[in-house]
């Protein structure tokens, strides 16, 4: 909460929202509701709390003939990390509400799990900033849940457009692999994101043709890591790599690792470390530490609208635009597509929405560039960027483009 | 002296063999974990060990198990934090020695001694009203107390995790073949191992450590005997939460960070520690930190950390069920 | 004080006594029938609509029989357990074990109950034949290292529970031909929970009024004389622990079919701990009580909290906006637990027998 500048948020939302306090009951018919469901409490904030924003901003500055667009926000975050129960009955308080049309979120995968059910059964669209988990919409060999378990069979209501844990975590392993490393030590936080990319990173590193030192895992809430760091430091690893996010530990490993003496290792993780430099982010708690980290985040850094929209988000917030911001706008803008698609077609129904589109097979023109949806509702955008700490921030390093592999 | 030695809950025979076994214990482990993992054990052992003793000693004196000792522990990392960043206006490692010394004397006296008055007012308010009430009342009052110290820091410091300045360096260190060992783990173990023996001597000859001995091994006689319950119960939280405040210091020298929400992982591991060594008895309590370190450390350095957590708590049933004594012995009789 | 005013004459209160069961079913329709009435009303129909009120009442429903269950073992038994969260894990992996797409199987919802039941039963037992014999504080520790235990290995070994991600995809429940549950249409998991309750409910109260209920109360209020009366206390114990076990086994089958997934998180000691504070909120002993607390704290957390959010960060309301109300929930239990014991040990709903247990203290303290 002191992560990020709730006033400005507050004076927005005072503006933007009625239906969540005033009521929903005073509904003229009229009113059409963006759901906006991310955790939004507790160390979930400071990643979550931008993509909200930038989703505020968009519902803010639409306007559709005829209809009022307002923005329902619903945290489901509990021991301030996001929580599948709550966003599953959040889902179902969305699906109730019948001016909402569509939904921005989740942002964790695990979230999405519990909440793609409810939706795909009442056909209520949804559009995640940050889901990663390829699980969430594709079929895959081996898996054991897939896109249609969740969706029972029905088409797809679900789309994002961050691109897939199954690019990411390749992603930094070809990087890391060009980049001279060669016998990699592999920590991960033992949840679904952690150990989801830590598994893709480690397939990667070895087809590429290196070797993992050592494989191990340690839960969120673990405070000595001086024992792991020992380990990577006595099988002689040349790089580090750790599957989570900042409050899983992501930080405290850093910091063994540097008492250990090997602080000089390259150190790489997936977007879930990726979190700027404010209070409680990766690079403020390693501190000098940080230095030579590396992270992915899904998505292109080449975004074509961002210095307008960086203008727009700080003359609304007071902060600067950063990590999900822009995800979470592209989102709203690709919802808001949608319903101007319907209302011009003159049929204002979840259904329509829906169709318009998961269906249009056509570009969305999106802040983040533009985004097509393939039949499961994975983005055609493939592009993963690599940023470095340097001098205690991060810093553009790389893009892959993985579009058509 | 002789009465002193009457008391000793160790029985004589192994008493003699202890030290013996431990040397045994540390040079087997030596072997197996290598320098570095040893030296990390020890480390992690004494932070576990000076939280154990408080479990222990509250646990020795009025059989309670202090759930919210974990919490004190918790929240004296944050109050060394504030006397390093705030009173002292530190922001980064003390390279001159002499002022390194001063800063440390007044981080551990603040933190302890803040950290032994929250300990007597939890004792007071929370405890004592209910000391003759059936006995799980006062666990259950424990387990609330432990709720609302961690929302009090959370409010206060923010759910995220927070980096402290670690005022020794880290980069002060010696070679011994190809391990590097650094001061600072050296400061950590020597500090507990100093702490433990100061309360050892306490226990042992002063008059107010005997008291605390009858104390836990009959109340009622030992009030009769002219020993005032109530101070020496007080004198006990005092103790044991001024050592969990000295077990908060070093947690943020020696990690350079806290968070609100490591007392319950930690003050549970303490605490099957304290079970390990014998509940009730310090010397026990001190043995068992570092028993759990080792099987820690040791999980870590085999590449099972994922099952280290596991690891303990099973340790904690199997002993629990079948050894509730403990290596050690406990203080009092009538266990399992 | 108390003792007295409940036991002055009340026909209405008389015939109940008397006639339990029936006074569950008359209180469970009336209550099933008028909480969703009751939403439609405002200011409560602004709040959400009334089919996520009905699904939050299911939700809070499955918490009231979970505080039965563990009523069972620390309000009638006097034994503390502090991994209670673990059976309710244990029941819903069993379910969906065998009714997700991870197995492949597709076993019907309605004999898992049963099933849920047994394997609850049978890891009481197993926890417990070793366990018993400890005292009080030692149990309760035990139960706190089982309850830890059982979701790290859930995580751990993923080859038979999918590890941290859990098992997704879990069927829900159905009567064929006739029904099909839905997650849209909570109606008909409402009126499951419900009737679940009542038959648990109704269950309890038939055994605390048995000759097993009647040892309980001896063991809990002198074990030694208990023994020394006859009494086969590990066996007593052993049955508190296999009951409170078999009910959370079965609403961890409800459970894991009304939410159709499973993961290691969502059985962590807070869902323990809240557990224990509906049953000291409500009153140790006291079955209505504990599952009225249980009920009463779901709601408080999961919509009034909630709401509170909502409302300062809409109204802007400054220093009230930068505090997240849902992270009260936790200072809450804090709250409920240390009060409780200091001020009304007996809870707010003091269970009959209890009280005198209560009033004995007060007297000789």
């Amino acid at each position: 909460m002191k992560v990020f500048n709730k006033k400005g948020f507050a004076a927005l939302a005072a503006v933007a929202i009625l239906a969540a306090a005033c009521g929903g009951s005073s509904t003229t018919g009229k009113t059409l509701t963006i759901g906006i469901g991310l955790p939004l409490n507790g160390s979930a904030l400071a990643s979550a709390g931008p993509a909200r924003d930038g989703a505020l901003l968009a519902i803010k500055e639409a306007s559709i003939e005829g209809y009022t667009l307002v923005a329902k926000i619903l945290d489901h975050a509990k021991e301030g990390a996001h929580n599948p129960d709550q966003a599953a009955a959040d889902m179902l308080t969305f699906v109730g509400d019948e001016t909402v049309v569509g939904v921005v979120g989740p942002f964790n995968s695990g979230s999405a799990f519990a909440q793609i059910p409810v939706s795909s059964e009442a056909g209520l669209l949804q559009c995640s900033p940050s889901n990663t988990n390829p699980n969430l919409t594709k079929d895959l060999p081996g898996a054991e849940i897939s896109g249609s378990d969740l969706r029972e069979g029905r088409a797809a209501n679900y789309v994002r457009v961050a691109t897939t844990d199954d690019l990411q975590g390749p992603a930094v392993a070809d990087y890391a692999y060009s980049n001279g490393a060669r016998n990699v030590y592999i920590l991960d936080s033992t949840d679904a994101y952690g150990k989801g990319i830590a598994d893709s990173f480690e397939a990667q590193f070895i087809t590429a043709g290196g070797a993992v030192a050592g494989r191990d895992g340690l839960p969120v809430g673990t405070t000595d890591y001086s024992a792991v760091a020992a380990e990577a430091k006595s099988l002689g690893a040349d790089a580090i790599f750790f599957g989570g996010v900042t409050s899983d530990g992501a930080p405290l490993f850093r910091k063994a690792l540097d008492q250990a003496g090997v602080g000089a290792l390259p150190f790489y993780g997936g977007d879930g470390i990726f979190d700027g430099t404010g209070e409680g982010s990766y690079i403020a708690i390693s501190g000098a530490a940080a230095e030579n980290s590396f992270a992915s985040i899904a998505g292109s850094q080449n975004i074509p609208g961002k210095a307008d929209f960086d203008t727009k988000f700080m003359a609304e917030f007071g902060v600067a635009a950063e990590g999900y911001a822009y995800a979470g706008y592209a989102c709203a803008q690709i919802l808001i597509e949608g319903i101007k698609a319907a209302v011009a077609a003159g049929d204002v129904t979840r259904e329509a929405v829906r169709s318009a589109v998961v269906d249009k097979g056509a570009a969305f023109e999106t802040v983040i560039g533009s985004v097509t949806f393939d039949s499961v509702g994975d983005t055609s955008q493939k592009y993963i960027s690599l940023f470095k700490v340097e001098n205690g921030t991060w810093v553009f390093a790389d893009e892959v483009d993985y579009t058509g592999k | 002296m002789s009465a002193a030695e009457a008391t000793t809950t160790v029985p004589r025979s192994s008493a003699a063999r202890l030290p013996l076994t431990i040397a045994a214990f540390l040079a087997a482990t030596l072997f197996v974990l290598g320098l570095d993992q040893f030296i990390n054990a020890l480390t992690l052992g004494a932070i576990y060990a000076l939280i154990a003793l408080g479990y222990t000693m509250v646990y020795g004196i009025i059989e309670l198990i202090n759930f919210a000792h974990g919490d004190v522990y918790m929240a004296s990392t944050f109050v060394a934090m504030f006397t390093i960043q705030t009173l002292l206006g530190r922001s980064g490692a003390i390279e001159s020695i002499p002022e390194l010394v001063i800063a440390l004397v007044i981080v551990f006296a603040v933190t302890a001694s803040l950290m032994g008055l929250a300990g007597v007012v939890i004792e007071r308010f929370a405890y004592r009203p209910l000391r003759r009430a059936p006995r799980l009342a006062p666990l259950i009052t424990a387990i609330g107390v432990s709720f609302i110290i961690q929302n009090i820091i959370q409010f206060a410091f923010g759910p995220t995790i927070v980096s402290v300045p670690q005022i020794i360096p880290i980069s002060w260190s010696f070679m011994v073949g190809e391990s590097r060992v650094p001061i600072l783990n050296l400061f950590v173990v020597a500090a507990a191992l100093i702490l433990m023996a100061v309360l050892q001597l306490f226990i042992a000859r002063t008059r107010t450590g005997r008291a605390m001995r009858t104390t836990a091994m009959d109340r009622d006689a030992s009030a009769l005997m002219g020993v005032d319950i109530n101070r020496t119960i007080m004198l006990t939280f005092l103790i044991g939460s001024a050592l969990a405040g000295a077990a908060g210091v070093v947690h943020v020298l020696y990690y350079g960070n806290t968070q609100f929400g490591l007392g319950f992982q930690s003050g549970l591991k303490a605490f099957t520690a304290a079970v390990l060594g014998g509940i009730g008895n310090t010397a026990g309590a001190a043995l068992g930190g570092f028993l759990i370190a080792f099987v820690e450390v040791g999980a870590s350095s085999f590449g099972y950390g994922r099952w280290g957590g596991g690891i303990v708590f099973t340790l904690l049933v199997i002993f629990l069920v079948f050894r509730p004594t403990g290596l050690l012995g406990s203080s009092t009789g009538d266990r399992a | 004080m108390m003792a007295r005013i409940s036991a002055r004459f009340d026909p209405s209160r008389a015939f109940f006594a008397r006639h339990r069961s029936l006074g569950i079913l008359v209180g469970v329709s009336v209550l099933g029938i008028l909480l969703p009435l009751i939403t439609r009303i405002p200011p409560f129909d602004g709040i959400q609509s009334t089919n996520a009120w009905v699904n939050a009442f299911t939700t809070a429903t499955i918490y009231a029989v979970l505080a039965i269950g563990l009523n069972v073992v620390v309000g009638f038994a006097g034994l503390l357990d502090l991994g209670y969260a673990a059976f309710f894990a244990l029941g819903g992996y069993t379910y969906a074990l065998v009714a997700s797409p991870f197995s492949g199987l597709a076993f019907p919802f309605w004999p898992m109950l049963i099933a849920g039941a047994i394997v609850g039963a049978i890891f009481g037992v197993l926890l417990g034949a070793p366990t018993l014999r400890l005292r009080g504080d030692y149990l309760a520790i035990v139960t706190l290292g089982f309850g830890e235990i059982v979701p790290i290995t859930l995580l751990n070994a993923d080859k038979f529970t999918n590890g941290t991600n859990g098992l997704g995809g879990i069927d829900k429940p159905s009567i064929p031909g006739i029904l099909q549950f839905t997650l849209t249409n909570p109606w008909p998991m409402y009126v499951l929970v419900l009737i679940i309750f009542a038959l648990i409910a109704m269950i309890v109260f038939r055994l605390e009024d048995s000759r097993v209920g009647r040892t309980w109360d001896a063991i809990r209020e002198d074990e030694l004389a208990a023994e020394s009366a006859g009494i086969n206390t590990v066996i007593a114990k052993l049955q508190a622990f296999a009951v409170g076990a078999a009910i959370a086994g079965i609403i961890g089958v409800v459970n894991a079919a009304k939410i159709t997934i499973v993961a290691p998180d969502q059985f962590r000691f807070i869902v323990s701990i809240s557990t224990l504070a509906a049953v000291v909120l409500g009153g140790m002993g006291n079955t209505i009580g504990v599952a009225t607390g249980a009920f009463v704290i779901y709601l408080f957390q999961s919509i009034l909290l909630k709401q509170l959010n909502t409302l300062v960060s809409n109204f802007s309301i400054p220093i009230l906006s930068e505090i997240d109300f849902l992270d009260f929930q936790y200072v809450l239990y804090g709250i409920v637990l240390v009060v409780m014991m200091l001020r009304r040990p007996q809870g707010i709903f003091p269970a009959r027998r209890r009280k005198r247990t209560f009033d004995d203290q007060k007297r000789s303290a």
